[in-house]
């Protein structure tokens, strides 16, 4: 088989797996529904929803058939993207139209923290090279303060910015921003940076990447071609960074997860209109058609993270194709 | 005499590990009535001999407070460690040695396990069942079944093929015998303890972050660590200990929990080879 060829039959099958492990995600998301103690449909509406909206959506979610027949209902309405209408956060807007826009801003801030991480890590990497007994006094300092997780690092953030803000009012004169002080509703894209900060500097996010990434800098560094590559007097900055694209990309794509789960509680204490933090209000305010179509969408966005970085790896290594095909 | 840094690092996070085990004891005997403890003479008052971290917005002892909190935690912190190592070390150790269709099966729904955003299913099944701690404890170990157990299948794949597992086998001792103590009790533990403290980090993170955002964790007047830090809601920068406290505790119980059992680790697989 041509490598054209075996390169797609390897995508082919990995899509394949990837929409297997979604129609099993999603089942597991939709028994957990039907695990509901009592009746289904009362454990899942807000207290006082009127019957009419109940039958409507024990229609949509299958909940008066069997598990599997209901199941079934609920997937071909899900596969269309129909998650039905929000019933208390956004009534009358369909849930896509409310977690679609939420969910493209998460997704966002999510790339972007973990971009600034990769970028931060590889400096660090670069910065302090070989692991040494007197580094190891910063590096535990870093991995201790990185540690924090997110919503903590949220807190102890947002505390400090207020009280320098507060101070700085005070001292200069000037005008409070729109978004003083943290946690307040605005249209100020500043939150979001701070949010990316904290996402950065917590749940121990800056560490790991920074151990991955400096044992591959270090790994292809002391490989045997970048001594030949040396020794026939060529530059060896090509060759490095070429080695170093695959497993930096894994570092990005694996530790999206991470930093989807992390999210959804920075998001609540920034009160960004993120997906993180619809769907905590959506649960709080048990808006049960948004929380399940944003659970599926995470889950779906976690299962095409994966799908991407086996298809990227194969494009890159071709050996991924050979071993596969 | 010079002290490596590395075992600077196991006696600190070692002696955290241990003081919080030991308060998490003592809290569950300790008797405390959450609605006794107001005091409307002691309100925030800082650091002193009498209140050593303080008193929060409604007079209460914030040590007292902090010591309760573990409660929250403490067992439930057990409890999906134990279950996402035992699960995960049996999954891992038969995925990582047999063949044929229920193995298969098997690494398919660890695969689909491992596939749901762990935080955003628990809060799902919050919305559903508004479950207990302990619960979200159960289902959190259970979420980390996945990742136990393909560290221990690499690992037991590793070792399949090592001479003294070949050894063990034409002498004839049994497959389980092979399994459960030669490779997992005796080879894999290092791993096991470091999976372990991990998942206790990650319900004390769950825990902490469902009751600081109010609705699902340990709610008010009860004490958690969670929606004592939420109190910086209320407080308005009037005063720092009643948050700071519980907020330097997660940190430093974290970090603690993941370098020890990472140090651990990394002493035990040196003392293997």
């Amino acid at each position: 088989m041509s490598g054209a060829a075996s390169f797609l039959a390897l995508a082919g099958r990995r899509i394949a797996a990837s929409l297997l492990l979604l129609v099993g995600a999603s089942f597991l998301i939709y028994f957990t529904i039907r695990s509901a103690p009592g009746d289904a449909v009362d454990a899942i509406t807000p207290m006082g929803t009127p019957p009419e909206i109940k039958e409507k959506l024990a229609a949509e979610f299958g909940l008066d058939q069997g598990v599997l027949g209901g199941y079934g209902v609920w997937l071909s309405r899900s596969a269309t993207g129909d998650f039905g209408e929000s019933l208390v956060f956004a009534p009358g807007q369909t849930v896509m139209e409310v977690a679609g826009p939420a969910f493209e801003k998460t997704l966002l801030l999510s790339g972007g923290a973990l971009f600034a991480t990769v970028v931060l890590s590889i400096l660090l990497a670069l910065f302090l090279g070989e692991p040494s007994a007197r580094q190891q006094g910063l590096t535990g300092a870093l991995y201790f303060i990185t540690s924090a997780p997110g919503f903590v690092s949220a807190v102890v953030f947002s505390a400090a910015v207020n009280a320098g803000v507060q101070r700085f009012v005070e001292q200069a004169g000037h005008e409070t921003p729109a978004w003083y002080p943290i946690p307040i509703y605005s249209d100020s894209i500043v939150p979001y940076f701070f949010a990316g900060f904290v996402l950065v500097m917590g749940d121990g996010l800056l560490m790991d990447t920074f151990n991955a990434v400096r044992a591959e800098i270090l790994g292809v560094r002391g490989a045997q071609f970048i001594a030949a590559v040396r020794a026939r007097g060529a530059s060896v900055t090509p060759h490095l960074w070429l080695n170093l694209a695959i497993p930096i990309f894994s570092a990005f794509v694996s530790r999206l997860p991470v930093v989807l789960g992390g999210v959804v509680i920075v998001e609540y204490v920034f009160t960004l209109d993120g997906a993180g933090y619809l769907l905590l209000e959506a649960s709080k305010q048990r808006d049960f058609p948004v929380v399940v179509g944003l659970s599926v969408l995470f889950t779906l966005a976690v299962i095409v993270v994966g799908l991407l970085s086996d298809v990227a790896r194969s494009v890159i290594d071709q050996r991924e194709v050979a071993r596969d095909g | 005499m010079t002290v490596k840094w590395s075992d600077l690092g196991l006696r600190l996070s070692g002696a955290v590990v241990v003081a919080v085990m030991v308060v998490g004891l003592v809290a569950l005997v300790i008797p405390y009535d959450p609605a006794d403890a107001v005091s409307y003479d002691t309100l925030l008052n800082p650091p002193s001999a009498a209140h050593w971290l303080g008193t929060d917005g409604q007079g209460r002892d914030v040590l007292m407070r902090l010591v309760k909190g573990t409660e929250a935690f403490f067992l439930p912190g057990l409890m999906g460690g134990l279950i996402a190592v035992v699960l995960g070390g049996l999954a891992g150790a038969y995925t990582g040695y047999a063949a044929g269709p229920l193995r298969s099966a098997l690494v398919g729904l660890l695969q689909l396990v491992d596939t749901l955003p762990r935080l955003v299913f628990i809060i799902l099944l919050c919305t559903i069942r508004n479950p207990s701690i302990p619960l979200i404890a159960v289902v959190a170990g259970l979420l980390f079944v996945p990742t136990v157990a393909t560290v221990v299948r690499r690992k037991v794949e590793a070792l399949a093929s090592e001479d003294y597992i070949l050894a063990h086998i034409a002498h004839g001792f049994t497959p389980a015998r092979i399994l459960l103590h030669h490779i997992l009790w005796l080879q894999c533990w290092p791993l096991l303890v470091r999976q372990a403290a991990f998942v206790f980090g990650y319900v004390l993170f769950v825990e902490t972050g469902l009751s600081y955002l109010g609705d699902y964790g340990v709610q008010e007047p009860d004490p958690s660590w969670g929606n004592m830090v939420a109190q910086v809601k209320d407080l308005a920068g009037a005063g720092a200990w009643p948050w700071l406290a519980p907020a330097v505790a997660i940190v430093v119980t974290i970090a603690s929990f993941l370098a020890f059992g990472n140090l651990v680790a990394r002493k035990g697989e040196e003392a293997l080879r």
